[in-house]
């Protein structure tokens, strides 16, 4: 349900509009020190991310949306909590920024990265 | 973590002069910062408004701290470094929200500043805080600044430039925590959301508690009980309705005002009440509002009292005695609810006018808010209707396309199971309210209910408030237009044709039933004129009329 109806006209909002919010707030959540791509032949992380769709996948299964994001986070945090925020954070950015119901956000953790060791 | 008892009141101790901490002197400073954490944490969870509003950040830091606590509870390890690190482990695996997550980064860094140490003086202190900075910064890619992080900055700041006037960790402890109280103030500059909502940081505000709970202990001073409790000044409202006053509470007193020096909260609030009760306090923004009932003799003494705290903006007096008359006597008949049983499914639904009220009610409804066109109640309102209910298997119909989102945000802020049923429009919402089961299957109703939705066609006749072409339909201002299914499809000069226009654009003739209900702003000899015209058209269909008392809209109509 990526187009919605007023009285003066329809409005589209691409995956990819969609994509670079969940980007941002993933990226302010805190704990994710990073983005991955999706798939692992390009998969380095990479901090700097110059490709709002960069590790993010948005659906439309007919009226549902569903985001997928894969991270990295930092290691030594406690990671299911990190996860949680992430989830409630774009869910969240997604629906007050464009007022779409987002039905999934799944999570994938695809790294840690060691910045320091205990 | 409700199992957890909390220890009994601690007996604060100041540091002797050049005393080392120790490992114990750490754990007892833990739990002083833990107590007074849970004495405020109501403060802080009503500041909560990001990154999502959902006043959790208090809680979630006490639980983050609690699991710290009790990984050393029983532990009478003198070393510092082994009791920093066993507090570090323990509230790492219990971290909880945003603002846990960062606090276990905080005493993670801190712990692995002190490793090798068994006791901590001033030097050691300020570097192992720069240390819990430098970590709980390296957690994130993009730190957002007027947060908790921004205030470890500051307090790690404020701990270096102490070092060259003290080592007396007493005297550091003190002017680390007036910096994280500034840093607290400051925060709404540095992040607008939280100026927007006239709040300061609440997982900031959270440590300030953590911190200033160990100067108390350090000092000797009670931690279980709160100073005030400080809202966010829109929590304060003027006007309030109330359900009866006790005796000395003939008027209510709001005063803005801004303290030409900072408040003291103690003496403010012991002073305010030797002059009346149901006392709240809000600030903002170095604003205060300050909320009183006081017997009828007393009604200037706030004034007179905060006129000489600072500059008065507004004050609004109000005489509750004859308010409460007044609402006696004009009054509508209560609203007859269904009471619902524990493991019942019950339905909150939004209203926008007391006639639509009733008629959800005598179909189920468990609980109503108000709320429509123009008027979208808060999340909040929707969050406490659900929170009222004896069961925790909840459907709300918001009834309106822009409610739906209020309450998707009031479902996600709580543990009750609560399905959003969307309802677009009144009729939708009483057509999926007729497929309810309090005692079915809950995702079997839901489907049922949610699929009712799509069963009638909503109508709506308003009058335009400007001119406008909308969807191909030409409107000028004061003419009525009608809308199907939220859209609008004609303009006319008077309602009769434009309920009309509606009905046929809305193919009324391969339905059945026409249900009116009509506005506040209507006088029944109208309606009565209207009815009788439908009628005259539709004479095979089945014609019903409700009052609905709902704002703008002189009709809303079902038609199935």
């Amino acid at each position: 349900m990526n187009e919605r109806t007023n009285q003066l006209g329809n409005i589209y909002v691409s995956p990819r509009a969609i994509a670079t919010i969940a980007s941002q707030s993933t990226i302010e959540s805190y704990g994710v020190v990073g983005l991955a791509a999706k798939n692992l032949a390009e998969g380095l992380a990479q901090v700097l991310v110059k490709d709002p769709t960069l590790g993010i996948e948005v659906r439309f299964e007919g009226d549902s949306l569903q985001i997928d994001l894969y991270i990295i986070v930092e290691y030594g945090v406690r990671i299911k909590s990190v996860a949680n925020s992430v989830q409630d954070n774009v869910r969240y950015a997604i629906e007050k920024a464009i007022g779409l119901t987002v039905n999934r956000v799944d999570v994938h953790v695809r790294g840690l990265r060691i910045s320091n060791t205990d | 973590m409700s199992d957890f008892d909390f220890p009994a009141t601690m007996d604060g101790r100041q540091l002797a002069n050049e005393e080392l901490l120790d490992g114990q002197g750490l754990k007892a400073l833990i739990e002083a910062g833990m107590t007074w954490l849970k004495t405020n944490q109501q403060t802080v969870n009503a500041l909560n408004v990001f990154p999502v509003p959902d006043g959790d950040t208090g809680t979630n830091m006490l639980l983050t701290i609690q699991a710290a606590y009790i990984e050393i509870a029983k532990s009478g390890e003198k070393n510092i470094g082994k009791m920093a690190h066993a507090i570090a482990q323990g509230a790492l695996m219990g971290a909880r929200g945003n603002s846990g997550v960062i606090l276990s980064q905080l005493f993670r860094g801190f712990a692995r500043s002190l490793d090798s140490f068994d006791t901590m003086d001033a030097a050691r202190l300020i570097k192992a805080l720069a240390e819990a900075r430098n970590t709980a910064y390296k957690g994130v890619v993009r730190p957002v600044e007027g947060t908790i992080l921004t205030v470890a900055k500051d307090i790690a700041l404020a701990a270096e430039t102490s070092l060259a006037i003290t080592d007396d960790m007493n005297i550091i402890l003190e002017r680390i925590v007036a910096a994280a109280d500034e840093s607290v103030k400051h925060t709404p500059e540095l992040l607008p959301i939280l100026k927007q909502a006239g709040v300061v940081d609440s997982g900031g505000k959270g440590l300030f508690y953590i911190l200033e709970g160990m100067l108390r202990y350090l000092k000797g001073l009670p931690l279980e009980t709160a100073l005030t409790t400080v809202q966010p000044l829109s929590a304060v409202s003027v006007g309030e309705t109330i359900e009866s006053i006790e005796p000395g509470q003939d008027y209510e007193v709001v005063i803005d005002f801004r303290p030409t020096q900072p408040l003291n909260f103690e003496i403010f609030y012991s002073d305010l009440s030797e002059m009346g009760t149901s006392i709240q306090v809000g600030e903002g923004e170095g604003m205060y509002r300050m909320h009183i009932h006081v017997p009828t003799e007393k009604r200037y003494q706030p004034i007179d009292y905060t006129m000489g705290l600072g500059t008065i903006t507004k004050v609004s007096i109000e005489n509750l005695v004859a308010q409460m008359e007044n609402q006696g006597s004009t009054q509508p008949p209560k609203l007859q609810l269904t009471a619902v049983e524990p493991g019942q499914i019950a339905v909150v639904a939004i209203s926008p006018g007391i006639g639509i009220s009733r008629i959800f009610a005598s179909l189920g409804a468990a609980a109503i808010v108000e709320g429509g066109q123009t008027m979208n109640p808060s999340t909040e309102e929707i969050l406490h209707a659900v929170e009222n209910l004896l069961t925790d298997k909840v459907i709300v119909l918001p009834d309106n396309k822009n409610i739906i989102l209020a309450a998707q945000t009031a479902a996600s802020m709580t543990v009750k199971k609560v399905i959003i049923v969307p309802s677009k429009s009144v009729p939708q919402g009483l057509s999926a309210m007729l497929r309810l089961d309090p005692n079915g299957d809950f995702d079997g109703v839901v489907k049922e209910m949610t699929q009712a939705l799509g069963d009638v066609e909503t109508g709506e006749v308003t009058i335009a408030t400007r001119s406008v072409e909308i969807n191909g339909v030409n409107v000028k201002e004061g003419e009525v237009i009608a809308l199907h299914n939220g859209l609008v499809v004609n303009s006319a000069s008077n309602l009769e044709d434009a309920c009309l226009g509606l009905l046929e654009k809305a193919h009324t003739e391969d339905h059945e039933r026409i249900t009116l209900f009509y506005g506040d702003n209507i006088s029944k000899n109208e309606v009565n004129t209207i009815v009788d015209r439908i009628r005259a058209a539709y004479p095979h269909h089945e014609i019903e009329l409700h009052e609905g008392d709902q704002p703008h809209y002189q009709f809303i109509i079902a038609i199935e």
